[in-house]
């Protein structure tokens, strides 16, 4: 089905001053706050000088401006890729968040391939069996997997693989790395190790990957069984599985064909949703496991106390959750035959 | 809005709502059981609690006898490296966690509330503001705003409660605003409105009244969603300071003696867990009940 370019443009439009609210927002929480940006980045100046410096530095991050301004000029900023130098690490923010993406990226994007088909195919199995026994525990799982709080499940997945002698922690063996000549050129580490065909680096990677990201996989999984669950109960009550039926359609054709194809844009968009807001659980996760990635950034953001890492985590979380958003909108308008766009 | 959904459109409505699905549904009974036992022991906790102090994070003076024990009669969940008992400590976090989710909830709730009825009601100007103001906190996860206003404002109850109301509020105002305009195209409202009743009037006894029973059924699942954000954000050490009981909390305790005394972070988090499922199994249960079209015991006919 074509996809118009009118809605397209909207959407991005719409995206875009979505995202202007965020940047405005999140400028005004550093600045509006009690503390004095000004003082922290001339580094708590006492003494004499304190006042010259304290000037100095509210000149340097232009915070002599008028508010309107300042706004404006932190806009330009982050729609330029310019976020500034990064006070932890003496680097220019966005550098540091775009090397820390991928691997925050690999981890969720892994954990989402293990969760979301696996609990879409139960929430069918759920449904085709509804009130039964196996339908009631289906759900019950389902609302357990995603009312489990994720760094705890890592944590407890991290103590169970113990006792094995494996400790699965960081992203690779740094040791194999060094002796296969492993070059992260991609930043996803499964993709580089296949890339440059090095086996040995590929399990370690895989074997590093999967216990994080069964904990990342608990909350899709219990999300994507309730979603299909619902949905594709509901596509089996439709008059036209029924006629399906009547005209003698294969049982599996009416299941996956009528039904489950009926469920799938809906379950594109909650995954879609869903899948925005685990870049969080898979940032915790990774501070759990000691990986690299965003959750580290967290991290030394709140230990170094860098605001200007901290304001661009807040802008990148909040573009990756509008990109999911708009892709998931955009993919449920394809596969949907009902949306008139 | 359906025929179901005027059913519980009062408060006498939720309440035979929910004495029907008492009867009909065994999980929304062991979700209550799961809710009651998380109240009765954030309420008794205190006195239930073996060793109070070490409860509220004071290191006892015989600390380096009590370190590090894994669970025994004395201790049933063991005590940590500091030698608090952790049983004390969970059992004084209950009321602690039940006191941050009611607080958040019920914030957002009404901030919410309020955003998504106006916007019903006035339509124009004003709904387009306050639906981009609540798409924009949509796109902002509570983790973090919480990082910004650690940073800005220190540690504290406010932050926890503060970036959570702010990224929760959206849900109810979308919620509120589809339900309101409902309400808001029905004759008694327009009535209401052409006999000269003052707008503030007309929302509060006719719209608000009608759609907060609705919201209200959410508003349960979420407490659980809430309280596995909250200990997130306590974890990461964004909320409260290190000795106050709360579970996410006690788990950061552990976390650096995962391998050697387990026993610290699992039970706290089981009690995370626990409860954010029994709130999960009330609210679901509740929200099946108005839809009863998926209630029903039902065999596939082919």
């Amino acid at each position: 089905m074509p996809l118009s370019l009118n809605y397209l443009v909207k959407r991005l439009l719409w995206s875009v001053s979505v995202l202007v609210g965020v940047v405005v927002f999140s400028y005004l929480v550093i600045i509006l706050s009690p503390g004095d940006p000004a003082v922290k980045w001339a580094g708590n100046p006492r003494g004499p000088g304190a006042t010259k410096a304290v000037e100095e530095a509210r000149r340097e991050l232009g915070l002599d401006l008028p508010l309107y301004l300042q706004v404006l000029n932190f806009l330009r900023m982050v729609f330029t890729g310019d976020l500034g130098l990064s006070i932890a690490y003496r680097q220019p923010v966005f550098a540091v968040l775009s090397r820390n993406l991928t691997a925050t990226l690999e981890l969720l994007a892994f954990a989402y391939l293990i969760g979301a088909p696996l609990g879409s195919l139960l929430g069918v199995l759920a449904a085709l069996r509804r009130g039964a026994r196996l339908d009631g525990f289906l759900q019950t799982l389902g609302l357990a997997l995603a009312s489990t709080p994720t760094f705890w499940l890592g944590m407890a997945i991290f103590a169970a693989l113990l006792p094995s002698g494996f400790a699965p922690y960081g992203r690779v063996s740094t040791g194999l790395a060094l002796a296969t000549g492993f070059q992260a050129v991609t930043g996803f580490y499964l993709i580089d190790a296949i890339l440059q065909l090095n086996p040995s680096v590929f399990l370690d990677v895989l074997a590093r990957l999967i216990p994080p990201a069964l904990a990342v996989a608990a909350y899709p999984l219990g999300v994507c069984l309730r979603i299909s669950r619902a949905l594709v109960a509901d596509a089996l009550l439709e008059e036209y599985v029924r006629a399906a039926v009547a005209w003698g359609v294969k049982r599996r054709a009416v299941v996956w064909s009528y039904a489950f194809r009926a469920a799938l844009p809906g379950l594109v968009q909650v995954a879609g949703i869903a899948f925005a807001y685990s870049l969080v659980d898979a940032m915790v996760v990774e501070y759990v496991f000691g990986r690299e990635g965003l959750g580290r950034l967290l991290f030394d953001a709140i230990t170094l106390s860098d605001f200007k890492l901290a304001i661009g985590l807040l802008v990148l979380v909040a573009t990756f959750y509008l990109v999911v958003n708009t892709l998931a909108d955009i993919a449920q308008a394809l596969i949907d035959p009902r949306v008139k766009l | 809005m359906n025929a179901l959904e005027k059913r519980i459109n009062s408060a006498a409505g939720l309440l035979e709502l929910a004495k029907r699905a008492w009867r009909r549904s065994a999980r929304l009974q062991a979700g209550a059981l799961l809710v009651g036992f998380m109240a009765a022991i954030a309420v008794l906790g205190p006195y239930l609690a073996p060793y109070p102090s070490d409860g509220m994070g004071v290191v006892p003076l015989n600390a380096a006898d009590r370190a590090g024990k894994p669970p025994c009669p004395e201790f049933p969940f063991g005590t940590d490296s500091l030698g608090r008992d952790v049983l004390s400590r969970v059992l004084m976090g209950a009321r602690l966690a039940l006191a941050q989710i009611l607080l958040v909830v019920s914030l957002s709730l009404a901030l919410g509330l309020l955003v998504g009825v106006y916007a019903a009601y006035y339509r124009g100007p004003v709904e387009a503001v306050l639906n981009y103001a609540s798409e924009v906190f949509l796109a902002i996860p509570a983790i973090v705003i919480a990082l910004a206003l650690r940073l800005v404002l220190g540690q504290g109850l406010h932050v926890v409660v503060a970036s959570l109301v702010l990224s929760w509020w959206p849900w109810y105002a979308r919620t509120s605003y589809v339900y309101a305009r409902a309400v808001a195209e029905m004759e008694y409202v327009l009535l209401a409105r052409l006999a000269g009743v003052p707008d503030r009037v007309v929302v509060f006894r006719h719209v608000v009244r009608n759609v907060l029973p609705l919201v209200l059924v959410q508003a349960i699942t979420d407490l659980g969603s809430v309280l596995l954000e909250a200990s997130a954000i306590n974890f990461l050490g964004l909320g409260l300071p290190p000795d106050a009981p709360d579970w996410g909390i006690i788990v950061q305790n552990g976390f650096k003696y995962i391998a050697s005394m387990p026993w610290i972070s699992m039970f706290p988090g089981l009690f995370i867990l626990v409860t954010a499922l029994g709130f999960s199994l009330v609210g679901d249960s509740l929200r099946e009940e108005v839809d009863p079209k998926m209630r029903r015991r039902w065999k596939l006919w082919f």
